[in-house]
């Protein structure tokens, strides 16, 4: 490195690497950034760092030791992941799943989408200055992990689902806990939005900035409340209703701005819909058993292969499992939303500063290890 | 110290330095000797701004853990307000690293230009009647002239370090600072018109050499005195310049919202990225010793310096003070950071227009008081 | 212009509403004393029932040790290929016992697999949480804390096992006296008829 910036094309602008150590990258993103002045003529991000090569493990291992990667891919809804893959596998093999099982995976999904945008919401802040809310997010986020922790008994990477239920019942502990949860994020995420949304530099700080057309959106694949932020209501849980989504009444958020004000909005009313699920499912909780009866001890899924998506929490996380009749899966493929939601960047990042980089790529709430796998 | 109170200062100091000078026989005599009054007067000013700087570092992480539910540092001494001690005894003992390429004499001379001006600048200040190392006539442009020097050693090490990171914090730094001194120094003005006394005042009242000059209220002890007699503080009269000098200050110290020039989630650290050890010591020192020049400042000139009730004037004067800098600390833990264009739109398109029309309101004050 | 002091009016009281709220929190945590640090390691936090750590070996109440018949069940399953097992076929014993079992931590993904795969449910989570090392070396044998009773257990089974296979033996001999008995009581019925 030297004092004077490197040569580019038109010798006018210099290269900026953000990452991938950076406080504000999110983990490993690098992002080579062409600056004149603060302002950004072109934006590569450049991804690898974290890759730990989960579809390769894939296909070295039989379907049911490929269950604790699948937590692993995205640690922020690591829930949901788990219970794709074994979703995927009983769609895959046929497994009847106990009607208990289904609400107890429905709640704790739901919980661990609340707890990833609750992390969402407080990094996202820190990426504009705002230290506080950021710890505001997490104790409140604390209480859900504690709650999932008190059935899975691990706190980011669950392992909870098995091909045909859940591990450990829910107890009455856990249900009157969740709904006190409930209640006391009701009563503050009204708080949050005076003490953040309504914040003049907050708003000045997101609002038009970094918009993501429907167009942009669709040619990328941006999924998740990104997509919804630019008014496309899709989501997969009503799109293609998986599991037991059907059964529940909510409401699909959209705002139509598409910049980062609309994508933090969305998810704040996300939070509320999933608030609505699980206290719907919390009623709806039936007595019964959590696995079948006879659990299966080896799995041999027939030939054949099957896609199976669900909405994570950033958005469409799909399983594309190819079996060749035998316990060891020929390819996995994990299509992870952040992937499609990040190769945006080059086109919405175009014309901006350095400092409103930080928050359009902190407002699409990337995980590098799902980007990466 | 020298006990100097103005408007007397300019005269004794003058006397002082005219008579011939005699070895000192007592203690009493020694600390009278103007030169060795001065000298411990910075000594008894660098400990004090070491046990400030301690303290309010200490301060800051209590009141944001308060703030975040949290309890801060309790571990290191009571409520652990050794904690920041011992935290820099563990930056003077590190090694001292120097990244390769750099341009060694400005990024070695870069700490202590911003480190020196700001101590000289405390070094004006009246505590209490009469005690102030040095009461000069043009104190307020002295301070604010040595607390703009910083800047110059902000520039430094963002283009010494060689690194991009700092550079551009150094060159946001410049913009800002440069930027938000003239709402700084505008909103300072409209206090300076209302202390000032055009038709004049008598010296030396009383005696043969009384004489009438008009007087400028820029002496930091005088506009106090001028609170003191008017019988209200300056931020009653100019509750606009107040909010207009404490906006401006945030951002002349680079603090939250406007810590743009080192604003950690974008640039790192900005302008201090590739220091570490003392190096960086004497950057935070330096803030944090800034923070309390211009809340000292702003006690001065609209809180009534050393002026209130019952309690003696230092007490009051550091009361005010603190005040001022748990305020600063708040307004860091509560809000978002400012992007660079929409800071200098506030400065341009709010503050200095606003300033301008307050002065000019305060001109009109200073007639009709 | 009414507009922009508007907006300012606006802009100022949403700046003055969140330090209003930060100052409320701050009363809340240094006035009503509700901060919510734990203050580790002075305090310990509570685990829930679910924990999961390292895995153990279950001390069972009547036989006072392990189950482990090292069937590899576990190692077999294992994701992480952390777990080693040896076992060997011990003389007067019908099930073979285990005679190495280690695990290595630092591999370890919690996942629970093996816990869910044991024929002998002898495997639970332990409760370990506050691990820490200068090396990367977590081997941890887990049959340390039986090897002192594998000796005892070994005469106490045997004997069990041939206390039950005589117990099984003399059921099965009476159970012939009887029907022997039966048989002539039958014929001696008929005899006497």
């Amino acid at each position: 490195m030297t004092t004077e910036p490197e040569p580019t094309p038109d010798g006018d602008t210099y290269y900026l690497n953000m990452g991938p150590q950076h406080p504000s990258m999110h983990g490993v993103l690098r992002l080579l950034l062409e600056l004149r002045g603060e302002e950004i003529v072109s934006a590569e991000p450049i991804i690898g760092y974290a890759h730990r090569a989960h579809e390769k493990m894939a296909e070295n291992r039989n379907y049911l030791m490929f269950l604790p990667n699948t937590s692993r891919v995205d640690y922020l809804s690591g829930m949901i992941y788990n219970l794709a893959w074994c979703e995927a596998m009983e769609r895959l093999m046929a497994i009847e799943v106990p009607e208990r099982a289904l609400y107890i995976r429905t709640i704790a999904s739901e919980l661990n989408r609340i707890s990833s945008h609750l992390l969402w919401f407080g990094t996202f802040l820190l990426d504009l200055g705002g230290v506080t809310p950021f710890l505001y997010c997490f104790d409140d986020r604390e209480a859900i992990l504690d709650l999932l922790d008190s059935v899975t008994g691990s706190r980011l990477t669950y392992s909870y689902g098995r091909f045909g239920g859940v591990t450990m019942d829910v107890g009455e502990p856990f249900v009157s806990g969740t709904r006190a949860f409930l209640v006391r994020l009701r009563e503050r995420l009204p708080a949050y939005k005076r003490l953040v949304r309504d914040n003049v530099i907050f708003r000045e700080r997101c609002e038009g900035v970094g918009v993501i057309t429907p167009e942009v959106a669709f040619d990328y694949g941006v999924t998740g409340p990104c997509l919804r932020a630019s008014g496309v209501g899709f989501d997969v849980r009503r799109a293609e209703p998986y599991g037991i989504y059907d059964r529940f009444e909510f409401d699909v958020p959209t705002a139509t701005e598409g910049d980062c004000l609309a994508r933090f909005d969305v998810r704040v009313r996300e939070i509320e819909e999933s608030a609505r699920i699980i206290d719907q499912a919390l009623d709806g909780l039936p007595e019964g058993p959590i696995m079948p009866a006879k659990p299966k001890k080896r799995f041999k899924p027939p030939a054949g292969e099957l896609y199976y998506a669900v909405e994570s929490a950033r958005g469409h996380f799909g399983t594309w499992v190819v079996s060749d009749g035998s316990e060891i899966p020929v390819r996995v493929k994990l299509r992870t939303p952040s992937f499609s939601n990040l190769s945006s960047m080059p086109d919405v990042l175009r014309g901006t500063t350095v400092a409103d980089t930080i928050a359009i790529v902190g407002s699409i709430d990337v995980v590098l290890p799902e980007i990466d796998r | 110290m020298s006990a100097a109170l103005h408007p007397a200062s300019a005269p004794a100091l003058a006397q002082a330095l005219s008579t011939p000078h005699s070895l000192p026989h007592t203690a009493a005599d020694l600390v009278a000797q103007p030169w060795l009054a001065s000298l411990l007067g910075v000594g008894a000013i660098m400990a004090f701004l070491t046990l400030n700087v301690l303290f309010l570092i200490w301060a800051e992480r209590k009141v944001s853990a308060w703030i975040q539910r949290r309890m801060g540092p309790t571990e290191v001494g009571p409520y652990g307000l050794f904690q920041t001690l011992a935290d820099m005894l563990k930056l003077i003992s590190k090694q001292l690293i120097t990244p390769s390429h750099v341009d060694r004499p400005l990024y070695l001379l870069a700490p202590l230009v911003v480190f020196a001006p700001v101590v000289v600048a405390v070094s004006l200040f009246p505590f209490a009647p009469g005690l102030a190392v040095t009461d000069v006539d043009l104190g307020l442009l002295l301070v604010f002239a040595f607390a703009g020097l910083g800047i110059i050693g902000i520039f430094m090490a963002g283009w010494g370090s060689n690194n991009k990171y700092a550079l551009l914090g150094a060159m946001r730094s410049v913009a800002q600072n440069v930027s938000y001194e003239i709402p700084l120094i505008l909103s300072a003005l409209a206090v300076v018109l209302l202390a000032s006394h055009p038709e004049g005042v008598t010296l030396e009242a009383g005696t043969p050499s009384a004489h009438t000059v008009p007087l400028l209220g820029t002496s930091l002890a005088h506009i106090t005195l001028a609170q003191e007699a008017q019988g209200y503080w300056f931020v009653l009269v100019q509750p606009v310049a107040f909010v207009i000098y404490f906006v401006a200050a945030l951002a002349e110290t680079n603090r939250a919202p406007f810590d743009i020039p080192e604003a950690e989630s974008e640039l790192v650290a900005g302008f201090h990225t590739e220091y570490s050890g003392m190096r960086f010591a004497m950057f935070f020192f330096a803030e944090y010793t800034n923070m309390l020049v211009v809340s000292m400042v702003a006690t001065v000139l609209f809180l009534g310096g050393w002026d209130g009730p019952l309690l003696p004037g230092p007490v009051w004067f550091f009361l005010k003070t603190y005040t001022l800098l748990f305020g600063m600390i708040w307004v860091r833990w509560t809000w978002p950071r400012l992007r660079f264009d929409q800071l200098m739109r506030l400065c341009w398109g709010l503050l200095v227009p606003v300033a301008i029309l307050n002065l000019l309101g305060a001109a009109v004050l200073a007639e009709v008081l | 212009m009414a507009g922009a002091l508007q907006k300012i009016a606006t802009g100022a009281r949403s700046l003055l509403t969140g330090l209003g709220m930060t100052m409320g929190e701050l009363w809340r945590t240094l006035v009503r004393r509700k901060a919510v640090t734990l203050q580790y390691p002075h305090e310990k936090p509570e685990l829930s029932a679910a924990y999961r750590s390292a895995i153990q070996l279950i001390r069972f109440e009547d036989t006072g040790t392990h189950d482990c018949v090292a069937c590899l069940a576990c190692q077999q399953i294992c994701p992480s290929f952390c777990i080693a097992i040896d076992g060997e076929k011990v003389e007067g014993l019908k099930k073979q016992r285990a005679t190495e079992f280690t695990m290595d931590f630092a591999l370890c993904s919690l996942c629970g697999l093996c816990i869910d795969v044991c024929p002998t449910t002898t495997l639970e989570y332990s409760k370990l949480y506050d691990q820490a090392g200068y090396t990367r070396d977590w081997e941890m044998d887990l049959l340390e804390p039986f090897r002192e009773d594998e000796e005892r257990f070994r005469e106490e089974q045997r004997a069990r096992e041939a206390e039950a296979a005589a117990e099984k033996a003399r059921a099965a001999e009476a159970a012939k006296a009887a029907k022997a008995a039966k048989a002539a009581a039958a014929a001696g019925g008929e005899g006497e008829a």
